[in-house]
């Protein structure tokens, strides 16, 4: 029952638009740095790469240190030229590959 | 006497609290079909165990809200020094702002230099010119050792007779307000509570993208149609679609529930009527039981609330829920009044925290704490109440939970249902 990423950006955009995206997916993101009740390490386990692409193309991506807090939230622009579809995938420091879609229609 | 006072107590309820005259919609059809069936039995894990992460200090030698007489009794005359009080100082002032007593005295009260001037609080008075009140040493130690000897309705802890601080303690406290003859120099303007801003909650609680408690909604509705192994039957089964069904149903809780003598808030409820039908074992707190409270209260979202505080059982709990909020709790010796009642610390500073104040809290539960990820429902927040006062918590399926919970949903009646709420 893994928590679906959230995506928002708008449904329909006009050529040439900059329009606004906003992704929320969920996790730890643990540093790797605390400790448990223990005193041991608790592995580090963090969303290390976050990645958007339109229609293939690459539109936004950036690497992830543990610095950044639970429940990623990304927030950026991109222009839109065309109709088509987002595609935003996160990369876990454990090889999880998730991915998520959401078109847009551009007139 | 006995019946008098209950007639009594019924009047002054009946005068003071909001009346709701009509049960909504699904509660009528609910009751068509006949009482829900409900599983007795404790709905939270027994024997209950302290969240993992909250401090583990034992403090049930102090008053809990289910057994007000277990701490000490207070003194009934200030202590006879032998003569002027000596002690160190530099080390009272070191702690008045020790934080790991309680919060201490800087919690309160603004003390000059003492803990750098850094966010002291302003529920109890600027003592920062004390030591040119004239005041006697004796006055001052019995002040802080224990106030109810010269003021019962005090809401100050009685640091020496709880034992917060030792009688050596107490002197290095009394030598150090002694030295206090001139205002506090703050370093910034908000470490003056005076011109701190009040904290104000702007962030869209039902935006997925800003609160992530909005995937407890997903987690809720695919709970509420799976089919539990074991009968094969889901909520859905009998329910049908939720947000026809539920429209209005999480607005109209807390409710009094005869059949097992006790208030009944969603969580328990959940627990209880899932166990008897469906058998799931959603107990409270784990987070299926979180994730439907959540879930039931979002589709009555914008319905305002309505709780019954008038029928016989639920004015007499509402009433317990009222008289709850006096008793004083804990080694800080704090009842509910003292901190959220806006006549004596609601509204103010405790240190850098804000006390908000009792009523109209309870529209945003479940909420979002974007301070520790995690959801709360009332009855943690009701446990973290206890706990950070120096008082042993209760099962969140305790009678007294839910007898305050409805006392404060009385005060929250006309609030429209934003669930989940995020706060921080």
């Amino acid at each position: 029952m893994a928590e679906k990423p959230r995506i928002k950006l708008p449904k329909e955009a006009k050529k040439g638009e900059v329009i606004e995206i906003k992704t929320l997916i969920a996790h730890v993101m643990e540093t790797g740095l605390r400790k448990d009740q223990d005193g041991k390490i608790i592995p580090r386990k963090i969303i290390n790469k976050f990645t958007a692409e339109f229609n293939g193309k690459p539109v936004f991506s950036v690497d992830i240190e543990p610095a950044v807090a639970a429940n990623p939230y990304m927030q950026f622009t991109a222009k839109v030229e065309e109709s088509g579809t987002f595609r935003f995938t996160w990369v876990d420091d454990d090889g999880t590959v998730t991915t998520a879609e959401q078109q847009i229609a551009v007139t | 006497m006995r019946p008098a006072l209950t007639v009594a107590l019924g009047v002054l309820v009946a005068l003071t609290l909001p009346i709701v005259p009509t049960p909504s919609a699904a509660q009528q059809a609910a009751q068509a079909n006949g009482p829900a069936p409900l599983a007795s039995g404790d709905a939270a894990p027994s024997p209950w165990e302290r969240y993992t992460g909250w401090p583990a200090r034992d403090t049930s030698n102090f008053n809990t809200l289910a057994n007000p007489k277990a701490s000490p009794p207070s003194p009934t005359e200030p202590k006879k020094l032998a003569g002027p009080v000596t002690g160190d100082a530099a080390n009272g002032q070191k702690l008045v702002a020790d934080r790991t007593r309680g919060g201490s005295c800087l919690a309160c009260h603004i003390m000059g230099p003492a803990g750098n001037a850094d966010l002291p609080g302003n529920v109890g008075p600027d003592l920062s010119e004390i030591g040119n009140a004239g005041r006697e040493d004796e006055w001052l130690w019995n002040y802080v050792n224990d106030p109810r000897v010269y003021n019962p309705a005090t809401i100050m802890p009685p640091w020496g007779s709880h034992q917060l601080f030792s009688e050596t303690e107490v002197n290095d406290i009394v030598a150090f307000l002694k030295t206090l003859k001139s205002p506090a120099v703050f370093k910034t303007e908000v470490d003056n509570p005076a011109r701190r801003h009040t904290p104000v909650e702007k962030r869209d609680n039902l935006d997925a993208t800003t609160n992530p408690a909005m995937w407890a909604v997903d987690k809720g509705e695919e709970l509420y149609n799976k089919r539990e192994a074991s009968s094969g039957q889901a909520c859905a089964s009998c329910h049908g679609d939720a947000a026809t069904r539920f429209k209005t149903w999480a607005a109209g809780m807390p409710r009094w529930e005869p059949r097992l003598d006790k208030v009944l808030g969603v969580e328990e409820f959940v627990f209880r009527h899932a166990k008897a039908t469906t058998g799931a074992n959603w107990l409270m707190e784990s987070d299926e039981n979180i994730a439907m409270a959540v879930y039931l209260r979002n589709l009555a979202d914008g319905q305002p609330m309505q709780v019954d505080v008038t029928s016989s059982g639920a004015r007499e709990a509402a009433e317990r829920g009222r008289a709850l909020m006096e008793v004083k709790v804990g080694a800080l010796n704090f009842s509910c009044r003292d901190c959220h009642d806006p006549q004596r610390g609601g509204l103010k500073w405790i240190r850098g925290q804000w006390l908000g104040e009792a009523k109209g809290q309870l529209d945003h539960f479940p909420t979002w704490r974007t301070s520790l990820n995690q959801i709360w429902d009332i009855r943690r927040r009701f446990e973290w109440c206890n706990v950070a006062i120096w008082a042993n918590e209760l099962p969140p399926d305790a009678k007294e939970y839910g007898d305050l919970e409805l006392y404060l949903a009385s005060l929250s009646v006309g609030k429209k249902l934003s669930v989940p709420g995020i706060r921080h």
